[in-house]
């Protein structure tokens, strides 16, 4: 049985203005790539990526989006929270020459793995995109773990703009890798899936979830019926292209679906 | 999958008498899917109501030493876009599927039973148990003998399908109750659904765990209560049953059988042995029947009935 604790948030820091690091002074034993359900026992139990792991402490990384996100801001350290995990699939840890790709809330878990890809003498590159520079996260974070890290945004200021897509087929063009990551919004996933044709990678997948420990099946996904609580969160590339549902529609939080041409133009 | 483990089910073959049970991995046709794909003789959908629902807000799960406790609160995408769910499951596979619907009366319980009855689904069963929308809807319908009379026969009466009444342990005179459906014209019973409700508190912020209070158990610790309450329906009734609650391993699903079900619900053990439960538990009756000289699962043997 996976255990359930209640901790003390240690410390909190602002990466922007909507998004927030929370670090707990506690032995997880998670891997990059597993989440956690976090609650405040206020209404609402929500999963969130690892965004660091190590033996003293942990860390999530969380965008304010709706109500349970927006409490969390007006947490402060010393306030208790309840979490249960780590729970789901981690990822593979290669060796060789690897890219991270990673867009909004999605870059920070690939920090973790960035951590635990160059423990392995993997030679680690980045990709952090954003919607405006402002929103980009964890920059520093990963420019001093000492990596080829690139950043962008799709309006400007930066020496980069455009798509995090841009810049990895800049990226393809001068290097030849090994193995692809990826975290972030569904359809920069969808997009690079275009870009990768061999290569091996591996995706960090959300859908809606519930009870984080594989019974209750909102976060099945078709057509296989594994679930992103327990195969997932991360999948190799032989399961996501199967998936007949991925970049299409995911499920909310009654099971209906949604589409994400028609409603999630742009979300997260 | 081997013909040792085929069994009938009111008309209909089952691979296997494991059945996936309600609110478990029946949001979609895939979860459906791969439960009969990995050894499920039967599966069954979430309870479906005429609105779709989110449910509860979370936590809606707390685990403990003797299985977890749930307070979904019923959350399904409506019986229309449930019942897509189970004709696409169908388009794909042979394996008999149940409907369960859910609603507090007779004219709402009519309305899904007509959806129902021009879908794909084979079998219906009726929720009339559900723990965990008290704040809602009150005590569960299957408290009462007469509701549970009066809504079985009026399903009856218009259902195209076969129909099974789900059933609560959390009742003074269970065996009154299975007699009621039976004489309401069900043509199976499907007990048991979560025990209690029971709540769990967090010592460090004086709170309940779940943000509904409380929840329904299931799980290992429900293996004695399920025995004993399928063994005194099974004592009183001449329909068949599918027994459920904390059933783990081939052993508990011989304890079932032999407790009088036909069949056998496995639902929080998908969370304790993951989603290859099913193929796991369907060796392990195998290994049963070899090490004990049994040629099939229908031939296993029953108690005899409680002297009523
Ligand atoms: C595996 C996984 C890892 C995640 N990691 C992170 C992370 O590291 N940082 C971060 O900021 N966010 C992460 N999320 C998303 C995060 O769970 C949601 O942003 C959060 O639940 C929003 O809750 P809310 O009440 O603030 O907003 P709401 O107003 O309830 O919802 C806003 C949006 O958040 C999503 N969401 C809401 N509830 C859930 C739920 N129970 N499960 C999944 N998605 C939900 C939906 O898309 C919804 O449209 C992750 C989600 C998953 C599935
Ligand atoms: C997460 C969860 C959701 C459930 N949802 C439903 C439901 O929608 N309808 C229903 O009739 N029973 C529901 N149940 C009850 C199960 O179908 C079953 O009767 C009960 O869990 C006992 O079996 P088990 O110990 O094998 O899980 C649910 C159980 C769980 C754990
Ligand atoms: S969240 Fe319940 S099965 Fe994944």
């Amino acid at each position: 049985m996976k255990n359930r604790s209640t901790l003390r948030i240690a410390e909190i820091r602002k990466e922007n203005f909507d998004i927030n690091t929370y670090r707990f002074n506690f032995d997880l034993k998670a891997k990059p790539g597993q989440f956690i359900m976090l609650s405040d026992l206020r209404g609402g139990e929500k999963p969130f990526s690892i965004s660091d792991c190590t033996e003293d402490h942990f860390c999530i990384t969380v965008k304010r989006v709706g109500e349970f996100t927006k409490r969390l801001f007006s947490c402060s350290p010393g306030d208790l929270l309840s979490i249960r995990g780590p729970y789901g699939s981690s990822f593979f840890i290669s060796a060789g020459k690897v890219l991270l790709v990673g867009g909004g809330y999605g870059t920070p878990p690939l920090y973790f793995l960035a951590k635990h890809l160059l423990k392995n003498g993997a030679e680690v590159h980045v990709v952090n995109g954003a919607r405006k520079a402002e929103e980009l996260v964890f920059c520093e974070k990963f420019q001093k773990l000492g990596i080829n890290y690139e950043n962008t945004s799709e309006c400007g200021r930066l020496k980069n703009s455009g798509t995090s897509i841009d810049l990895v087929e800049q990226a393809f063009r001068n290097n030849s890798y090994d193995f692809i990551y990826a975290a972030g919004p569904e359809m920069m996933m969808k997009n690079l899936q275009d870009k990768l044709g061999k290569l091996p990678y591996e995706f960090l997948l959300e859908r809606y979830m519930k009870c984080g420990v594989g019974l209750c099946g909102n976060c099945t996904v078709d057509p296989l019926g594994i679930r992103l609580c327990v195969e997932g969160p991360v999948l190799s590339k032989a399961l996501v292209e199967q998936l007949t549902e991925f970049g299409n529609y995911h499920r909310e939080a009654s099971g209906k679906r949604i589409y994400f041409m028609k409603t999630d133009k742009g979300k997260k | 999958m081997n013909e040792r483990l085929e069994t009938k089910f009111l008309g209909f073959k089952l691979a296997s008498p494991l059945v996936l049970p309600a609110g478990v991995m029946g949001m979609s046709f895939s979860g459906l899917k791969i439960s009969a794909d990995l050894g499920a003789g039967m599966v069954t959908s979430k309870s479906l109501t005429l609105q779709p629902r989110t449910g509860h807000k979370g936590p809606v799960i707390a685990e403990f030493e003797g299985g977890i406790l749930n307070s979904m609160g019923l959350c399904n995408p409506g019986i229309k876009d449930g019942l897509a769910e189970i004709d696409e499951f169908k388009e794909g596979s042979d394996t008999p599927v149940i409907v369960s619907v859910f609603a507090t009366s007779s004219r709402d319980f009519i309305a899904l039973t007509e959806e129902v009855n021009s879908s794909s689904a084979d079998l219906l069963e009726l929720n009339l148990s559900c723990p965990n929308v008290y704040d809602e809807f009150g005590i569960p319908l299957s408290a009462s003998k007469d509701q549970v009379y009066e809504i079985v026969s009026s399903v009856k009466d218009i259902s195209q399908k076969p129909v099974i009444a789900k059933l609560s342990p959390n009742v003074l005179n269970p065996a009154e109750i299975a007699l009621a459906a039976e004489a309401g014209g069900a043509d199976a019973l499907c007990l048991i659904n979560t025990v209690g409700p029971g709540m769990l508190i967090d010592t460090l912020m004086v709170k309940p765990i779940l943000f509904n209070k409380f929840g329904g158990l299931s799980g290992p610790c429900l293996k004695p209560v399920a025995l004993k309450l399928v063994y005194q329906a099974y004592s009183v009734v001449n329909i068949p049953i599918i027994g459920m609650g904390g059933i783990s391993t081939g052993n508990d699903v011989v304890e079932m059988l032999m407790a009088g079900a036909d069949i056998v619900g496995i639902g929080t053990a998908v969370y304790s042995r993951g989603i290859e439960v099913f193929s796991k538990i369907n060796a392990e009756l195998l290994q049963f029947m070899d090490e004990n000289g049994y040629k099939s699962v229908i031939t296993l043997p029953k108690l005899e009935k409680l002297d009523v």
